[in-house]
């Protein structure tokens, strides 16, 4: 994922964390799922967003929130599995 | 002290997790024995004082002994679900007793159908673990839910369609009544054998109905793939856990408090009815005051929601002293400005196994090229069908007492409830995906302040559990609420 690409992932989940009153710092490696940043509702509006950037099909992927839990995470999964 | 600037100063001053020379003190022996007595005296509002003591010390010596947490997680848990047959705290000893008169078998007693029926669920558990560890190609690998539902189907069919009788039926019910309250326990952990880091089998085990989480067929806390990943990683974490844990036991009992004092206010001293009298009464033909009748309906909602909060601040409370750093069950749902934000916040573990077990699985399967539709089916089958499902997989007892086809009936009216809540959760999924906001003025959030608990309070009709009253009785005194006769 190019610099570009992150920052938009950055913008989107800032944007969900607000909404959920979180007005905490971001860090790459920080835990969103999981920890309880954010809802699994959250997570399939990142999925939607994944799939229209970047030409993702989740139904191929085994999903687990594993693989989306971070900003590092996302670009990881993204890297592997974006089809342009 | 390090508090968050530009804060009201009440929040600051309940921020005591914050507060470093308490942190620090809590990981001391003074301060743990201090964590410990606080939350006995809190726990003890909901469990005997025996038990608060039990599940207090289960949990911080899970949370302190590292290399015992397997052992210590999986003996409490069944310990405490051992014990409550021996004092009747479940209703499974109830529900075989019924079928044991019908089939007139008085010679083996409820509590050690109910003991062997436990530990039968307890093998078939882990020999379902190992089996979709191996062959991941099977059904209750790739379907757990599906797969642990057509179970229940079968064994429902089975007991109660004239197809058993006598020792075998009874065998069965009482295998039947002890899996239920077990299902989405199982099927988290199931969902977890497909994880590169998933836990031993034992842990997995423990997490079924948890020492911390009473009674209740939600799994706070969800399984243990969840629990793994929000264990406390330092002393400090776990202290600020552990605080947090006592603070939100001790917010639990305000939570009862305030509902007592209620009680004794609307019951006592206001005669205010409860839904289903409101309801008979109405259908009576009794002079029944439209003020009535809404008093009936708003208190019986609040008592619904103060008992909900309460429950889930109590299991959470329990949970975060055995260091999981759980988010809360329920978050200021009076602040809710939409209704998915309601569903969000009320109940979030129960929202969460929703969306687990159905959101999910249909978002990545269905109408992939229409964004809002397959937003909108999605929530719908959480919200509604999923929401249907738990609810009538629960009250498996109703199957013995009242039969098959009656407690289907009886169902009409939640199965409507679902149907008209998940419409609304699911357009309102679609409005927010879209961009909509509430506006954020006072005016403006009022307005969404009436217009989702009016909405709550008047579907709360058709969600009372007595399954007393019919759909359409339900909907003619809901009709009378409004001046409709």
């Amino acid at each position: 994922m190019n610099v570009d690409g992150k920052l938009k992932l950055r913008k989107f989940l800032k944007e969900a964390l607000e909404k959920h009153g979180d007005q905490g710092e971001l860090s790459d490696s920080e835990s969103l799922f999981v920890s309880g940043r954010l809802d699994s509702f959250s997570m399939m509006q990142l999925v939607m967003q994944l799939e229209e950037a970047f030409g993702l099909d989740f139904s191929t992927v085994d999903f687990d929130v594993s693989l989306i839990d971070s900003l590092d995470e996302i670009a990881a999964f993204v890297d592997a599995n974006a089809s342009a | 002290m390090s508090l968050a600037p530009g804060r009201p100063a009440l929040r600051d001053f309940l921020a005591i997790d914050e507060r470093e020379r308490l942190v620090a003190l809590a990981q001391t022996v003074r301060g743990r024995v201090l964590l410990f007595v606080v939350a006995v005296l809190a726990v003890s509002t909901y469990n005997s004082w025996s038990e608060a003591v039990f599940v207090v010390a289960a949990a911080m010596a899970f949370a302190t002994l590292e290399k015992q947490r397997q052992l210590i997680l999986f003996a409490a848990t069944y310990a405490m679900a051992f014990s409550a047959f021996w004092l009747s705290e479940t209703a499974i000893e109830e529900n075989i007793a019924v079928v044991a008169a019908q089939e007139g078998i008085g010679h083996v007693t409820p509590l050690l159908l109910a003991h062997l029926a436990l530990i039968t669920f307890m093998i078939f558990s882990w020999s379902a673990l190992m089996v979709v560890r191996k062959h991941k190609s099977f059904v209750l690998a790739r379907r757990p839910v599906i797969a642990l539902l057509a179970i229940y189907v079968v064994f429902c069919g089975l007991t109660s369609l004239d197809l058993l009788h006598g020792l075998p039926r009874l065998a069965l019910w009482s295998f039947l009544s002890v899996y239920t309250p077990y299902i989405w326990f199982l099927a988290y952990a199931l969902g977890d054998q497909r994880a590169r880091d998933r836990s031993p089998d034992t842990f997995q085990l423990g997490t079924f109905h948890p020492f911390w989480g009473g009674p209740s067929s939600i799994p706070f806390g969800k399984g243990a793939g969840f629990l793994r990943k929000t264990l406390s990683k330092t002393p400090a974490d776990l202290a600020v856990t552990q605080i947090k844990g006592v603070k939100l036991l001790l917010w639990s009992n305000l939570l009862l408090g305030l509902k007592v004092v209620l009680t004794w206010l609307c019951e006592e001293q206001l005669n205010i009815p409860s839904v289903e009298l409101a309801v008979g009464a109405y259908l009576d033909g009794q002079g029944f005051p439209i003020a009535l009748g809404w008093s009936a309906l708003l208190w019986s909602t609040a008592k619904f929601c103060l008992r909900t909060a309460y429950w889930g601040h109590l299991f959470i409370g329990g949970a975060r002293l055995a260091g999981f750093r759980l988010p809360r069950a329920t978050w200021r749902p009076l602040e809710a400005q939409t209704l998915i934000e309601y569903f969000n916040r009320f109940s979030y573990y129960f929202k969460e196994l929703l969306v687990d077990f159905f959101f999910v699985p249909t978002f990545f399967r269905v109408f992939r090229k229409h964004p809002r539709l397959r937003m909108f089916f999605a929530t719908f089958m959480a919200a509604g069908v999923g929401n249907a499902i738990f609810h009538f997989v629960r009250e498996v007892d109703l199957l013995a007492t009242m039969g098959l086809a009656a407690s289907i009936e009886s169902f009409t009216s939640y199965l409507f409830y679902c149907l008209v809540l998940a419409t609304g959760i699911g357009i309102s999924q679609v409005r927010a995906n879209a961009g909509y906001r509430p506006s954020p003025t006072l005016a403006g959030r009022l307005w969404s302040f009436i217009t989702v608990w009016g909405f709550v309070v008047c579907l709360h009709v058709f969600s009372d559990e007595s399954r007393e009253h019919t759909l359409l009785e339900r909907s003619s005194f809901l009709g009378s609420l409004f001046g409709v006769s």
